[in-house]
């Protein structure tokens, strides 16, 4: 097996994962992979099963269906071996707020048979990392978000996890910590750990290389952010700024243009309109017909209209 | 101080950790160290059957100086004061009307002329509506009718019909009989308390997860988390064990070491019981309420307060099963007697057992709740 996986380029693999909670399916026969040193990301609502798929990919969960390797470690042969490979940062900054920040990493080296030796050369190398630049001494409960979260991290880190499983790490940090944490994030998957992060965040589920969008236990979608676009908004997106002025020869420009073939509904944004084309041929044709002070851009689709789209199709899908 | 290389480097890590934790905070160095001893000292003189200011009467001619002797003795022991009696009116009356606790009837012909003819009858009106208190004012004044005796009626006859002997306790001073029943409470509601709170804490705040996402063995997070609380609680031992002998009197007949060995054992079963708590709740506070269900009947039906001999058949098997009741016959054992061997070895295996059986229970339940 180890072989195996030698030559894989998977390092998470999961097929028909299903986890139940009594009658409630937590996970509804669920199926991915993950590549090694990517960064994956799992968007969802609360509740959509992001945090019970990570806790069965740590190892945490037995599933009641499905088969999951992580690291090459099949989960039913062996969860203890896949706890080794794997570091798990939780929700809340699983730290204790009255021990300081040299006591909990000490613990957790401790949890994990890293000898003195080790933990110290490794923490110096992870403070160096996150740029940690505080006493060791403090208590964690006297620290800002920010810096427990970095805390937090390196006791993930600790025994150089090939996989780094990150639940929902920037929830509850000022924006200037969330930029920051995500530079690590990015940094770990150069230095070729596979990063698996949830998230609420359309910004940062952006900056995944591949994402999976969770909804009521099950992936909705699953694909790079640009491809996720790309699929959903298959029309090139165009935003329309007319020269400010007369309202009327504006509204003249708008209704001329929503006449010509191909153009979508133009919907107002603020000052702009937003409009699809069937194909971006169509492009020229319409800047000609514009003035010349107005400006034609294409544009991007958000996730967040992604995200709104796939929901809707599924929903509409599921009442068709 | 290099434990991790002697033993297991998880375990060493656990209790530096919780070491550290419960003696950052000065509210746990307070319920640890000094609450114990304010209780011991509390409750030593509060949880006491001693009665004290007992209203008596008397009835006896001037003449009889048996039974004025053991008034007079009972006035002087400070367990009584005089009551009102009013000549002529009933001494039932007396007790009625609330004028005394207790009437001391000589019998007709004198108590002294009665000794002298061999044997005598004394009649003692007691109000029972306290019935401890009752026993205790009979139990007193037998104590004192045969002082008295002993010294009037220099050949032992036979001459008043009761014939009492106190044993261990020959003061009667109930401090010495509760002290060790207060001792084995204190160590349990800590003992119980604090573990099951300090796992409960850790689901609760999240940080079990961190524990369990390490590869730890369900033994280590166990001992882990049973250990320094085990320790911590053999550091109090000792405490509330001087204070009992400076402050109390209570003697120290037995061997230390055997009471240590029981005092480990049963907080081995203490522990175990937290552990089964915190396995039935997710929050601290959960955590204290079951800790209460628990402790609630076990100080109950432990025969600290009440006697396990006076309960009812259906209440004596939950006695027989609570190990608070082998621990505080063993403590009254080895401190007031001298721990017979015999004695203390069937209590002692007893609670052994229980021990075993409450650590396998929560060894189980933990591995269970865990997976």
């Amino acid at each position: 097996m180890a072989a195996d996986y030698a030559e894989s380029i998977n390092s998470v693999e999961v097929r028909n994962l299903t986890v139940k909670f009594g009658e409630f399916t937590a996970v509804d026969d669920v199926s991915f992979s993950v590549r090694r040193g990517e960064i994956f990301g799992f968007l969802g609502a609360n509740g959509a099963g992001k945090t019970t798929t990570i806790r069965v990919l740590c190892g945490l969960l037995i599933p009641d269906q499905g088969e999951v390797q992580v690291a090459g470690v099949d989960l039913k042969a062996d969860a203890e071996a896949i706890k080794r490979k794997v570091g798990y940062m939780s929700q809340r900054f699983t730290l204790y707020d009255d021990l300081t920040v040299r006591e909990n990493l000490a613990f957790a080296a401790a949890l994990r048979k890293i000898s003195p030796e080790q933990l110290r050369l490794r923490t110096e190398e992870l403070f160096g990392f996150t740029g940690f630049d505080r006493s060791v001494n403090s208590l964690v409960r006297d620290l800002p978000g920010g810096i427990k979260q970095q805390v937090s991290l390196i006791a993930a880190l600790l025994h150089q996890p090939e996989i780094v499983f990150l639940d929902e790490p920037t929830s509850g940090v000022t924006p200037a910590a969330r930029l920051r944490f995500w530079e690590l994030i990015r940094s770990l998957s150069k230095n070729g750990k596979t990063v698996f992060v949830t998230t609420h965040y359309m910004d940062e589920a952006d900056q995944c290389d591949r994402i999976a969008l969770m909804r009521a236990g099950r992936i909705s979608a699953l694909d790079t952010p640009e491809g996720l676009k790309q699929s959903s908004f298959p029309e090139p997106i165009y935003e329309l700024e007319l020269p400010e002025g007369d309202h009327q020869a504006q509204a003249a420009q708008v209704a001329m243009l929503q006449k010509v073939n191909g153009v979508g509904r133009l919907q107002p944004h603020g000052m702009r309109f937003h409009f699809t084309l069937t194909h971006s041929g169509l492009e020229e044709g319409v800047r000609d017909l514009l003035p010349e002070t107005a400006v034609l851009r294409r544009i991007k689709p958000s996730l967040e209209d992604v995200f709104i789209r796939v929901v809707e199709a599924r929903e509409g899908g599921g009442e068709a | 101080m290099n434990l991790s290389k002697i033993i297991n480097p998880t375990l060493t890590g656990f209790i530096r950790k919780e070491f550290a934790q419960v003696l950052r905070d000065p509210k746990m160095k307070i319920i640890l160290f000094l609450i114990p001893v304010v209780q011991m000292m509390l409750f030593g003189v509060a949880i006491s059957t001693e009665v004290k200011n007992i209203r008596i009467a008397a009835i006896y001619q001037p003449s009889d100086t048996a039974a004025r002797h053991i008034h007079e003795r009972a006035l002087a022991s400070g367990w009584f004061i005089p009551g009102k009696g009013q000549p002529g009116s009933e001494p039932l009356d007396w007790i009625r009307s609330r004028n005394a606790d207790v009437v001391f009837v000589a019998p007709q012909e004198g108590l002294t002329a009665a000794l002298q003819r061999g044997g005598a009858k004394v009649q003692l009106l007691i109000d029972a509506t306290n019935v401890i208190q009752a026993q205790q004012v009979e139990g007193y004044l037998q104590g004192i009718a045969s002082e008295v005796m002993a010294e009037e009626t220099p050949v032992p006859r036979l001459p008043i019909q009761f014939d009492t002997r106190v044993l261990y306790n020959p003061a009667m001073i109930t401090a010495v009989f509760m002290i060790p029943g207060v001792m084995s409470m204190i160590i349990t509601v800590l003992t119980i308390i604090l573990t099951s709170m300090s796992l409960a804490r850790e689901k609760e705040l999240g940080t079990f997860e961190m524990l369990i996402s390490a590869p730890v063995t369900t033994g280590e997070v166990l001992l882990g988390k049973t250990l320094p609380y085990v320790v911590l609680a053999m550091i109090d031992v000792p405490l509330i064990m001087s204070v009992a002998v400076l402050a109390f009197q209570v003697p120290m007949k037995g061997a230390v070491l055997v009471l240590l060995l029981a005092a480990f054992v049963f907080v081995c079963t203490t522990v175990s019981m937290g552990i089964l708590i915190s396995t039935v709740s997710r929050t601290q506070q959960q955590a204290m309420m079951g800790s209460f269900l628990f402790l609630l009947p076990a100080v109950l039906l432990s025969g600290i307060m009440f006697p396990v001999e006076n309960m009812p058949a259906g209440l004596k098997v939950f006695a027989y099963i609570n190990p608070l009741k082998y621990f505080v016959s063993l403590l009254r054992n080895i401190m007031l007697k001298g721990g017979d061997f015999q004695v203390v070895a069937l209590d002692l295996l007893v609670l052994t057992v229980m021990g075993a059986l409450a650590v396998f229970f929560s060894v189980r339940r933990f591995r269970h709740r865990v997976s």
